[in-house]
């Protein structure tokens, strides 16, 4: 546990540190990596994102947010920048909820939050009318995925699912919880994950592959449904690059999800995706073929695109989709109802940013005729700046939604009035 | 004239959109400082550090002091001392302290090099270990990367074997302990013989 806790903050303060000096090395070698092996999968490098690095795209890297996220001056004046659809207002609900990866509500109004390096999961709650965040568990393995459920709060943390009964009685004293599931690799690379449930009470989970591309060890690359009450699972989608985010569709219970796609092919190719899982065991390609159309220049091996499962739709390259919801309220015009909204977290591997903004996907419930609308954007400033990074987005009771953002360290709420 | 008010009328935004900038930095630095009392018992005056194994701050890279305090907040990297300080700090706190410390002249020995052999052998480690690609060419480091320069010398070797062995495990902790790994103790010294004596 200890060492797997270093390991992912070494991994993290890596990409701090290569965002530093990122002129420095512009003038070094192309990074290459042997990554096809399991040393490399247990102890991959500091830097192993850039084990593809191209002569076209050398010297990207991701760029490290601010320590302490955004002050409350910085975000009064950063969702002044937003721009929303006629009728939208967005403010800030929460500053100061560090690395602010997937949410979810407690039973009693609890607004659970997980975190990426630095190990943490966040309670926010009303005290006084006033909005507390309260560090409720530390030292957690990269936990950015939660859920809640029965009154227990779960927690993905790489190889662990991780339940905490009666949590928000228990705020200040959670314990160490109890291991629900953990039949999944401690590969840190791609190791974090998200938690989506579905009406019967079972979680999807992605397992993302140990490295940007390559064959990927059988345990991973894959989603999974997975029974927190009796740690039963089953195998529900393959090929499958790096999923953060899903959820399963109101009108035909199916299973949605964001993928992001490989590195290193240019700043155009290839597409991130919106997928949806129309039988058990369906394979999206992952590493043979990539946006449903582009083989793999090295690990196509023989296979064609027509094999896999294509996206639903092509988000665009190097968006990052991560967290995503259907909305189902009935504050927001009629016809946002169903429709998915997606957090973009933004490009790095790319030289021009996009993404950083929040989306919204009008589709049919079998996947027919999508369409695309910008719904928030405005994070991302000049050509590789962030102000913020969207990451989740889940609905609140009055019918607005609340957007997690782990570069600004916020939660911010947006809501719609005639 | 009328394009000349425009213009005055612009330059008197940017002007004052700049003072506010730098207002609100001196703001920062002077809270740091008030809040900087807490750590001058080991630390030192005016981030010089007069004590043993404990590091001078003055002149540390504004995201590198962040960065620490944020790690030693959340147990990433482990201290007794800092441990429970860092607890008590907030994101306002935290950002104040990095400005305050960055704010200040980094510390110079003000004694000369007594082993000038000893600092060209560490000088030819830093070159073979490529230290100056994170740290620049100054060893004034960047961003979140630390300020070497005139650190305390037995300091440097401490963290050096710290990294080396892996007890020091948050922050930049992957590159350093690749690259702490290799060295022997003789590199260790030299190093840390040069970089102190850096001015």
């Amino acid at each position: 546990m200890k060492s797997m806790l270093s390991r992912s903050v070494l991994a993290v303060a890596a990409i701090a540190l290569v965002a530093g000096v990122g002129q420095v090395r512009a003038q070094e070698k192309l990074h290459s990596y042997q990554s096809g092996n399991k040393e490399f999968w247990t102890h991959p490098p500091d830097d192993w994102f850039l084990g593809d690095e191209t002569e076209a795209q050398k010297g990207l890297a991701p760029p490290s947010g601010p320590p302490t996220g955004a002050s409350e001056a910085e975000l009064a004046a950063l969702v002044k920048k937003i721009k929303l659809p006629p009728g939208f207002k967005i403010e800030v609900w929460a500053p100061g909820v560090l690395a602010a990866r997937q949410m979810a509500w407690g039973d009693k109004g609890t607004l659970f939050v997980g975190s990426f390096g630095l190990g943490n999961v966040y309670a926010i709650t009303d005290k006084d009318g006033k909005r507390e965040v309260k560090t409720v568990l530390k030292g957690l393995n990269m936990p950015t995925g939660v859920a809640f459920e029965d009154g227990a709060l779960y927690v993905v943390a790489v190889n662990k699912l991780i339940r905490y009964d009666n949590a928000e009685a228990n705020l200040d004293h959670l314990g160490e919880g109890t291991v629900v599931y953990d039949d999944m690799p401690s590969y840190a690379a791609h190791g974090w994950k998200y938690l989506a449930p579905d009406k019967a009470g079972w979680f999807y989970i992605p397992l993302g592959p140990p490295f940007n591309i390559g064959l990927p060890p059988t345990s991973n690359s894959q989603i999974r449904r997975v029974d927190p009450k009796t740690g039963n699972a089953e195998l529900v989608a393959l090929g499958v690059r790096n999923s953060v985010g899903g959820d399963v569709d109101p009108r035909s219970g199916r299973y949605w999800f964001t993928e992001n796609a490989r590195d290193w092919l240019g700043d155009d190719i290839p597409s991130d995706k919106l997928n949806m899982i129309s039988r058990l065991g369906e394979h999206f390609g992952y590493p043979y073929c990539h946006e449903g159309d582009i083989p793999d220049p090295k690990f196509a091996m023989g296979h064609k695109c027509s094999e896999f499962t294509p996206p639903v739709f092509k988000l665009g390259a190097h968006v990052a989709p991560l967290g995503m919801k259907f909305y189902t309220g009935n504050q927001f015009p009629a016809d946002y109802k169903n429709t998915i909204l997606i957090a973009e977290h933004g490009s790095w591997n790319r030289h021009k940013y996009q993404g950083g903004r929040i989306v919204r996907i009008t589709v049919d419930p079998d996947g027919k005729n999508p369409k695309q609308d910008v719904f928030a954007s405005g994070w991302i400033e000049g050509d590789q700046g962030y102000l913020g990074r969207p990451d989740d987005i889940i609905l609140a009771k009055d019918g607005s939604i609340l957007v997690a953002d782990d570069w600004a360290g916020a939660i911010y709420r947006i809501s719609y009035s005639k | 004239m009328r394009s000349r008010l425009v213009f005055w009328a612009c330059c008197g935004v940017v002007l004052s959109l700049s003072a506010i900038v730098r207002a609100h930095a001196a703001d920062a630095i002077a809270a740091g400082r008030e809040k900087a009392d807490m750590c001058v018992g080991c630390h030192g005056e005016k981030g010089i550090s007069q004590t043993e194994n404990i590091p001078s701050l003055a002149g540390q890279q504004d995201q590198f002091i962040q960065w620490q305090l944020v790690f030693f907040r959340s147990g990433a990297r482990k201290n007794e001392q800092m441990q429970p300080i860092a607890e008590q700090v907030s994101n306002e706190d935290i950002r104040n302290l990095g400005a305050y410390f960055a704010s200040l002249t980094p510390p110079r020995d003000p004694k000369p090099d007594d082993n000038p052999d000893l600092s060209k052998k560490g000088a030819q480690a830093a070159a073979g270990r490529r230290c100056a690609s994170c740290h620049t060419d100054s060893y004034a480091g960047t961003k979140a990367v630390a300020r070497l320069a005139g650190q305390r010398e037995e300091y440097l070797v401490k963290a050096l074997h710290d990294y080396k062995s892996g007890v020091r495990s948050g922050g930049a902790g992957a590159a350093m302990t690749d690259v702490a790994y290799p060295l022997s103790d003789e590199e260790i010294t030299a190093l840390a013989h040069y970089l102190a004596h850096l001015q």
